[in-house]
């Protein structure tokens, strides 16, 4: 049952290389290798040229989020194949790609082109490249909406990671104020995320339109592991809700810290980030009765 | 004016609580002190004999303000205190924290006048 089994998050950005899992884990350096290869082929070859060291990829929206998935799906697949079967899934905004794959949904070069016309799209469709996305940690969310309100900023919450941790978007000039504010309303922490995208507002709106042209037509299939919504935390169960989910999840905000507390109140036990950074791990540390995190190469049988 | 004896139980609570500061012991200076170089030494997976005071937090153990806010959490549930994280946020902005001894003489000043804190500017 589920709760025997720990649950796999997925990340949509990596923020750094942890460590070189290859060195304690042979087995992922071949995996990774292949997922490489493959997405080389249908994408960019430039992901050929990958080296967490000297070309981590981390500075290109686009390439970032190709490894993220890349990354997610080598870690799962090296779990999976080692006899470590999560219980349940989820996806961290756009870490949604990866959860649905491993959970047999989609096939990995779907998820490729998932990421590839939904940056697309969103390029096509959004008006000016002025966008942007922050993390406020510190303040409530009344605080976080007052000082939207009253310095008229044109930004949405697009996520709240736990209690006094948000990430904001929209008008990137907006984003630089409300930073400013936050700081001086007594945030521990208030800065840009380096993105130009405004992911999860209603800014993108008309590029999950043009998006949903590819998601309806690709081959999906009903999830053999559960996956759990971060946008509404039901379970994403049948061909019409993932559709439903990957357009959505462009353009609508969600609740990381509600996603996790439901998986905990189903019975999950232990959480496992699959990604090469420890942001999610970081999190977990702030949402009461979370269960516990553990590196995803502590879950690897030998 | 407000009067100890006058008023119900939480009324005097209140009052009780609002002008009293918590005394800081070498006991309590030796716990936040023990504390902080604990968590940070299993936090950062550093060797504990090697933080110093003068250790800089960011630089040389690659903390970043997620254990802030966790250790601010510990101290909080450790000594019961009443203090919102946005009056840490504003006293944090005027007195920048940078390493290891300078954290553990504000979690000092936390525990010693909580929501009071940015008084100690005035």
């Amino acid at each position: 049952m589920a709760e025997d089994r720990p649950a796999f998050v997925f990340p949509a950005f990596i923020s750094d290389y942890r460590e070189d899992p290859a060195r304690d884990i042979p087995a992922f350096n071949d995996v990774f290798q292949s997922f490489l290869k493959t997405a080389a082929a249908c994408t960019y070859e430039e992901l050929l040229s990958f080296n967490p060291v000297s070309n981590p990829l981390i500075e290109n929206e686009l390439l970032n989020q190709y490894l993220s998935y890349i990354y997610g799906c080598s870690c799962a697949r090296v779990l999976l194949n080692s006899g470590v079967i999560p219980g349940m899934m989820a996806g961290y905004s756009m870490g949604i790609y990866a959860a649905l794959f491993i959970a047999g949904s989609i096939s990995f070069e779907t998820g490729m082109l998932f990421i590839q016309k939904a940056y697309g799209a969103i390029r096509n469709t959004l008006p000016h490249h002025h966008y942007g996305m922050c993390g406020v940690i510190g303040l409530s969310e009344k605080d976080i909406r007052e000082i939207v309100l009253n310095s008229n900023l044109n930004l949405m919450i697009v996520n709240r990671n736990s209690e006094f941790s948000f990430i904001l978007a929209g008008d990137s000039f907006h984003i630089n104020v409300f930073i400013l504010k936050a700081r001086e309303e007594g945030a521990l922490h208030a800065r840009s995320l380096g993105v130009t995208i405004p992911y999860h507002t209603n800014n993108l709106t008309e590029a999950a339109d043009e998006f949903s042209e590819t998601v309806f037509t690709a081959d999906v299939h009903s999830p053999v592991i559960p996956v759990i919504s971060v946008l509404n935390q039901r379970r994403i169960d049948s061909v019409d809700c993932i559709r439903e989910e990957v357009v959505k999840n462009i353009h609508t905000p969600f609740n990381w810290l509600a996603t996790q507390k439901e998986m905990f109140s189903q019975g999950i036990g232990i959480f496992t980030e699959c990604g090469p950074s420890m942001a999610l791990y970081k999190n977990s540390k702030f949402i009461s009765g979370s269960g516990k995190f553990v590196k995803w190469d502590s879950l690897f049988k030998k | 004016m407000q009067h100890l004896f006058f008023g119900n139980i939480e009324e005097k609570y209140n009052f009780a609580k609002n002008t009293i500061m918590a005394k800081i012991t070498e006991n309590t200076r030796n716990e936040v002190r023990e504390t902080v170089f604990a968590f940070f030494a299993e936090e950062c997976e550093a060797d504990k004999s090697q933080i110093k005071d003068s250790t800089n937090i960011i630089k040389d153990l690659d903390g970043d303000s997620l254990m802030f806010l966790e250790l601010i959490e510990i101290f909080k549930k450790k000594y019961n205190l009443d203090i919102e994280l946005k009056t840490i946020g504003k006293y944090a902005v005027k007195h920048p924290v940078e390493t290891i001894g300078q954290l553990i003489e504000m979690q000092l000043l936390i525990i010693e006048h909580e929501n009071r804190l940015l008084e100690l500017d005035k």
